[in-house]
């Protein structure tokens, strides 16, 4: 029976634990924890299908058999709870040859496609029998074949391959709660099935069936036959669609982005992540880039000018901002930058401003019409924000101007006579005479824009993909982000250009060279960023000590 | 323990002949050349035999109607040690996974022979040949068009009378 052990101090709320023996060691899990968890927490991985962290366990495809002592027969550890001095094996000789014949039974059916099944690589079929499967199929029957079926979304279905693990039917009924995927027919012959025509179009979360899938059965449209999977990078990172911030994975490969997966946050979006984001990456794979530092006006307009180099070009560039605002000719600095930049790029924008003698940086960022809730679970939605850091934008001190598509609200900027920054913002909206007026106009960003016509200086910027960094996500919360891909020609973060620059205005000997070092430096002058540090914010992120509420809410 | 040195004491010059060594080596060239059992090859009038475990220039087998077998399944691209084989897959008409790029670059290729091993649906071979001289160095990339093409023999990678080489 179970002990509670009450934790004596603090004000953590006591934890009743148990102590149980795993494979010959002893383990102390919180009460209620099962067997297969608490074997996950010694490193034993206990094979499992219908177990699924997000979701109900049905204990059904009895995969997860372990001995207990005691027990008179296997128990599926993904129901069974772990109790004080309970004696479990997960690799005795009748654990092991039991789900041996398990897995030999899934193979009757399983067709052996494996060279051109997506899944490939990341199955857990494949895993599972490579580590505990017979080396040979013993079955002479012919296999049943249901072909393949189009369920609508992004989700193609594969009937042959599937383990009736009905994970995808158990996301859309308990966390997507919109129950359009079931089983139908018996034994044999049962297959997932959609209800009606529709299928899954029109749902946001349902590329989530596609990630829980342990096989091949569901597989994503956008991804079908474009790589393998063992042929992909994985880089953890921020979702940077909207301001929900959920943690992803940028799967990459021959330096291009090839689709993104969800990373398990449990403070941000669980396991999941919305289609709208999964789907958005083409962005960072553009091809026209600005690869070199341009300075001179009218720069951008001949681009094949010679770049002489980045030296050059932040000598000059400090040396004419210098001049203007000791010759008072500067005026305030008007700042417009983009929402997905991170908060290193945007704190070394202001810095920069401020050295020059202050003026606004603003941004625009489109904002959706609603929510878009993931019912099941409730604190992750698609957000109205449709860009990652506009909070963070606002906690540095950036106002958001211009309507909900993300353009407009630039008119004094446009004609601002003093000195005019754009970071990142494409302009899409605005013509070539943008900034013609300007004493000194410089454009930081990834991509070549009409409206950067009359800079006096082209700097080219990396995109979030191509360095390191932070965003602050709706909550609040600071997350890191890491690098994917390489950058182009010269192209440079920005907190390194602008950190650059700020250091040389404002006389500084260093200025920082690592997203580490920016954000730490960020970190101690600014008051919403105040006690965090780049290591402080671990794999779950770390909230920042005040709340600003967002323009517009 | 010193070096030792051995002098050899060479005869004076003139005291000796290269004649006697000479006439030893024309001796056997004659020989050589009134030898029935000749062992000089015109090549390359004459082709040479290959063993049918030779690795060379690498055949793509096709199906009946033309298409290749291959399935894009990307495991010869991963096995192959010096990385000489670059695969785009796709889907076709079909929905089928088919290769939309496939191409080896035979100059980087060691013919080890191990994507002919590891290739589930016996598509890319290498092959019983030997002769691939070009004129330019991008001729020696076979695109999927031209190693379907290959008319030569693919290797055996085993004796088909003996499998298991009992």
């Amino acid at each position: 029976m179970s002990q509670s052990t009450p934790q004596a101090n603090g004000n953590d709320a006591a934890v009743e634990t148990v102590t149980l023996t795993i494979d010959g060691r002893e383990v102390t899990v919180p009460k209620g924890t099962t067997v297969l968890k608490a074997a996950e927490s010694v490193g034993t991985e206990v094979p499992h299908y219908c177990f699924h962290e997000g979701l109900s366990s049905p204990a059904m495809c009895r995969l997860c058999l372990v001995e207990v002592e005691g027990a008179p027969k296997l128990q599926p550890s993904c129901v069974t709870q772990a109790q004080d001095g309970q004696v479990v094996r997960t690799q005795g000789d009748q654990a092991l040859r039991q789900r041996r014949g398990v897995l030999e039974f899934y193979l009757v059916n399983h067709p052996l496609d494996c060279p051109i099944c997506d899944q490939s690589g990341e199955c857990h079929l494949q895993d599972y029998v490579h580590e505990e499967g017979r080396d040979h199929g013993r079955s002479r029957e012919p296999k049943r074949v249901f072909g393949r079926d189009d369920f609508g979304g992004d989700v193609l279905f594969y009937g042959d391959r599937c383990v009736m693990c009905t994970r995808c039917v158990r996301f859309m009924n308990e966390v997507e709660q919109d129950p359009r995927l079931t089983v139908v027919e018996r034994g044999n012959r049962s297959v997932i099935d959609t209800f009606f025509e529709e299928g899954l179009d029109g749902t946001h979360w349902s590329g989530n069936v596609v990630d829980i899938c342990p096989v091949g059965a569901l597989v994503s449209k956008d991804f079908l036959y474009k790589q393998r999977a063992w042929d992909l990078d994985h880089t953890p990172s921020i979702c940077p669609s909207c301001s929900q911030g959920c943690n992803i994975s940028l799967h990459t490969r021959d330096n291009l982005v090839q689709r993104l997966k969800p990373r398990k946050n449990l403070d941000v979006n669980g396991h999941w992540m919305c289609d709208h984001g999964r789907h958005r990456y083409e962005f960072m794979n553009r091809p026209d880039r600005l690869t070199e530092p341009l300075t001179g006006r009218g720069t951008a307009r001949t681009p094949s000018s010679a770049s002489r180099g980045w030296r050059a070009a932040l000598t000059d560039v400090v040396d004419r901002a210098r001049s203007l605002a000791e010759g008072g000719r500067g005026g305030r600095v008007m700042a417009v930058m983009s929402p997905n930049a991170s908060n290193e790029d945007i704190g070394a924008l202001v810095e920069v401003v401020d050295a020059l003698g202050g003026g606004d940086v603003v941004y625009r960022m489109a904002r959706a019409d609603d929510e878009i809730v993931l019912k099941g679970y409730p604190s992750l939605a698609r957000r109205r924000d449709l860009a990652a850091n506009g909070h963070g934008a606002e906690l540095l001190g950036a106002t958001r101007v211009g309507d909900d598509d993300a353009t407009g609200g630039l008119e004094a900027v446009a004609d601002h006579d003093g000195i005019v920054i754009v970071l990142g913002d494409e302009l899409d909206d605005q013509g070539e005479d943008f900034g013609r007026a300007a004493a000194l106009y410089l454009y930081l960003g990834a991509h070549p824009s009409e409206a950067a016509t009359h800079a006096d200086a082209v700097l080219p910027t990396t995109t979030f993909a191509e360095q390191e960094g932070t965003f602050t996500n709706i909550q609040g919360r600071v997350q890191r982000f890491r690098q994917g891909l390489r950058a182009p020609g010269s192209a440079r973060p920005a907190w390194l250009i602008l950190g650059a620059v700020a250091a040389e205005l404002s006389g500084r000997e260093t200025a920082p060279t690592s997203a580490e070092e920016a954000f730490d430096a960020l970190a101690g002058r600014t008051n919403a960023l105040a006690g965090l540090t780049w290591d402080g914010l671990g794999s779950r992120g770390a909230l920042v000590n005040e709340t600003v509420p967002l323009a517009g809410d | 323990m010193g070096v030792q040195v051995k002098v050899i004491q060479r005869p004076e010059p003139g005291r000796t002949s290269y004649l006697r060594a000479a006439l030893k080596g024309m001796a056997l060239t004659f020989r050589h050349m009134v030898n029935p059992t000749k062992v000089t090859q015109q090549y390359p009038e004459e082709q040479t035999d290959l063993s049918p475990r030779w690795r060379g220039t690498h055949v793509m087998e096709t199906h009946a109607d033309g298409r290749p077998k291959c399935v894009a399944c990307g495991l010869c691209p991963t096995v192959c040690p010096a990385n000489c084989i670059r695969l785009v897959g796709g889907e076709d008409d079909n929905g089928n996974r088919y290769p939309i790029v496939y191409e080896i670059d035979e100059f980087r290729c060691i013919f080890c022979g191990m994507c002919q091993e590891v290739c589930p649906v016996e598509a890319i071979h290498v092959g019983q040949h030997f002769e691939n001289a070009e004129y330019s160095r991008d001729r020696f990339v076979y695109d999927l068009d031209r190693l379907m093409e290959q008319d030569h023999p693919s290797t055996l990678l085993w004796d088909p009378s003996d499998p298991r080489s009992e």
